[in-house]
């Protein structure tokens, strides 16, 4: 089982007068097959906190582990932009990331992009695919290294409603299939309740500010008056603790 | 209710669309400078300006190598002349591009270090090729250096800004990309820094051959005694224009040639990964040497003293 604990994690940016918190102080843990959603205003420190998660930052104080059964777990990540070598195929992309290139690893790469519904484009490269076809090139290749964590910062935020609808969905069935843990970075209220099981809410000055569990039978429809209504209090919670951008 | 019917293309607009395409008017470009020619021939009766059959004749013999005239050597026909030139190039070309690339790598990933070359780049792509010529001509007399010399000089400042522009646009999210997916080192700096440098590399290919064979010809010129250049002034100082023209071409043909046989074509295989433009801007984009894959420097002046941005294609698609 994988096991994500942040413990007093402290992150600034500048010195002096220039000083800017990013992450005051967060404590959190997060295990099991769990979708869980951070989300908060701009600039609360929501994807400062991913990149710390993944290596990409390194924190000013405090300490976080990530493990699977006792051992280092092994995370993959989707990032806002699909980050695709654009001189690389689709398939290549993907074995970009991998640890070797045999007949089994080449095997589970058409595997991933068969579930995200690519199986077919695997030779082209990703300036020939759409917006939506390239974050889901993205979303196979975080699968196909089959991490026991998975980081997402933004997912849908670049595509048109209807498409990040559709991959929404896709997401969750592999997550559902996959028994990952998911931790999912987003501004939007809407998507954290229709994919998540918690939601973490941050506050400007990365202070996480609640911890919220949803407590609905997936999949969910937006259009549902039970995920309407726990949008609705989840967006009275944001009320509440100010972080309606004004 | 509007009821909208398409209508048959008629015939002549048919006819319109061939007069209006772009390759009618590539085609037409030649005529037009044959009119342009035969006219001024014609308006200012001198008894030195050729016509274009004068020159294409002059250009067959000295291909055919049966125009009558010796210099005295064997290798001083068009051939031997040429095979001179080519060499100086070559040997010019890759000098610049070694040291070019390795200063231009320098600067892209060393403030200081560009800072300390920054000045006299922009002042050797300042100077025009014809100062270098003479200079290097009375520096070294009439031998080889003094023309690859000024090869060297006026392509190099092109290879170490391309080159520094491409280290300075490496695409970060990307080897954020990697280093978060804990790919090797040794594998990002193949498969992400090497292909995201290439497009830079091959402007700099491009101009430093492009800027090179133009230098190289001005020092042949001023400060040799052989080559292209210098043949080109054998047939001024006999002021037989149809010689000067006809070398010229000759000139021109070979640099066209190389660009398209060689340097479109490694482009292209290089750059398959490039998603395919329309057809109008293939047109446009095919005019030969203008094309360049990254960044355009191009020279507002015959010698090369001038210097514009005309041109950066975004080459990270990733926001």
């Amino acid at each position: 089982m994988a096991e994500i604990k942040v413990e007093n994690l402290h992150k600034e940016f500048g010195i002096g007068d220039d000083r800017v918190v990013a992450l005051e102080k967060v404590n959190m843990e997060v295990s099991g097959h769990v979708f869980v959603s951070i989300v908060g205003p701009s600039g609360c420190g929501k994807s400062t906190l991913l990149n710390i998660l993944s290596g990409i930052e390194t924190p000013s104080s405090g300490t976080v582990t990530i493990t699977q059964d006792n051992r280092d777990a092994e995370p993959g990540y989707v990032f806002q932009a699909a980050r695709l070598l654009p001189w690389r195929t689709v398939l290549d992309n993907l074995l970009f990331v991998q640890k070797d290139r045999s007949e089994e690893t080449r095997a589970r790469c058409q595997k991933y992009l068969d579930m995200v519904q690519l199986g077919d484009k695997v030779d082209k490269y990703p300036g020939e695919l759409s917006g939506g076809m390239q974050q889901r090139v993205g979303i196979a290749r975080a699968f196909s290294i089959e991490p026991d964590v998975l980081f997402m910062d933004e997912p849908f935020s670049h595509l048109d409603a209807i498409t990040a609808r559709t991959l929404r969905r896709e997401l969750h069935e592999m997550w559902r299939q996959t028994r990952k843990t998911v931790l999912f970075v987003t501004h939007d209220v809407g998507e954290a309740v229709e994919l998540s099981n918690r939601i973490l809410v941050f506050a400007k000055g990365g202070r996480l500010e609640d911890d919220l569990q949803i407590d609905l039978p997936f999949p969910r429809d937006p259009a549902e008056e039970e995920v309407a209504v726990a949008k609705a209090q989840v967006l009275r919670k944001f009320e509440e603790l100010d972080l309606v951008a004004s | 209710m509007t009821t909208v019917v398409a209508k048959p293309p008629s015939p002549s607009r048919g006819v319109m669309r061939v007069l209006k395409s772009p390759l009618t008017a590539r085609i037409l470009f030649p005529f037009a400078v044959l009119g342009v020619w035969y006219l001024i021939y014609y308006t200012i009766d001198s008894r030195i300006f050729p016509t274009p059959q004068q020159v294409l004749v002059f250009m067959w013999e000295e291909v055919t190598l049966t125009s009558g005239v010796r210099y005295g050597s064997v290798v001083s026909n068009l051939f031997g002349m040429f095979a001179i030139s080519l060499a100086r190039l070559t040997v010019g070309f890759f000098i610049a591009l070694g040291i070019g690339t390795v200063i231009g790598l320098a600067m892209g990933l060393s403030k200081s270090v560009d800072a300390f070359f920054h000045d006299w780049v922009m002042a050797i792509l300042a100077m025009p090729a014809l100062v270098w010529a003479l200079f290097l001509g009375l520096a070294f007399g009439f031998g080889h250096e003094a023309p690859v010399l000024t090869v060297i000089l006026s392509g190099i400042p092109f290879v170490i800004i391309n080159v520094r522009e491409g280290v300075r646009n490496t695409p970060k999210e990307l080897f954020d990309m990697a280093r978060a997916f804990d790919v090797p080192q040794n594998k990002i700096t193949r498969h992400v820094l090497l292909p995201a440098l290439l497009p830079f590399f091959f402007a700099a290919i491009r101009y430093a051959y492009a800027i090179g064979w133009k230098g190289l010809v001005i020092a042949e010129v001023f400060g040799s005694d052989r080559g292209m250049g210098w043949t080109i002034k054998f047939w001024y100082d006999a002021h037989r224009a149809h010689g000067v023209i006809g070398y010229a071409l000759f000139f021109i043909i070979f640099a066209l040639a190389l660009e398209k046989l060689v340097f479109d074509r490694l482009a292209d295989r290089a750059f398959r990964w490039r998603p395919k433009i329309d057809a109008v801007e293939m047109a446009e984009g095919d005019f030969g040497a203008v094309r360049s894959e990254a960044f355009l420097l191009t020279e507002s002046q015959e010698v090369g003293d001038g210097v514009a941005l005309t041109s950066m294609e975004g080459e990270s698609r990733d926001g």
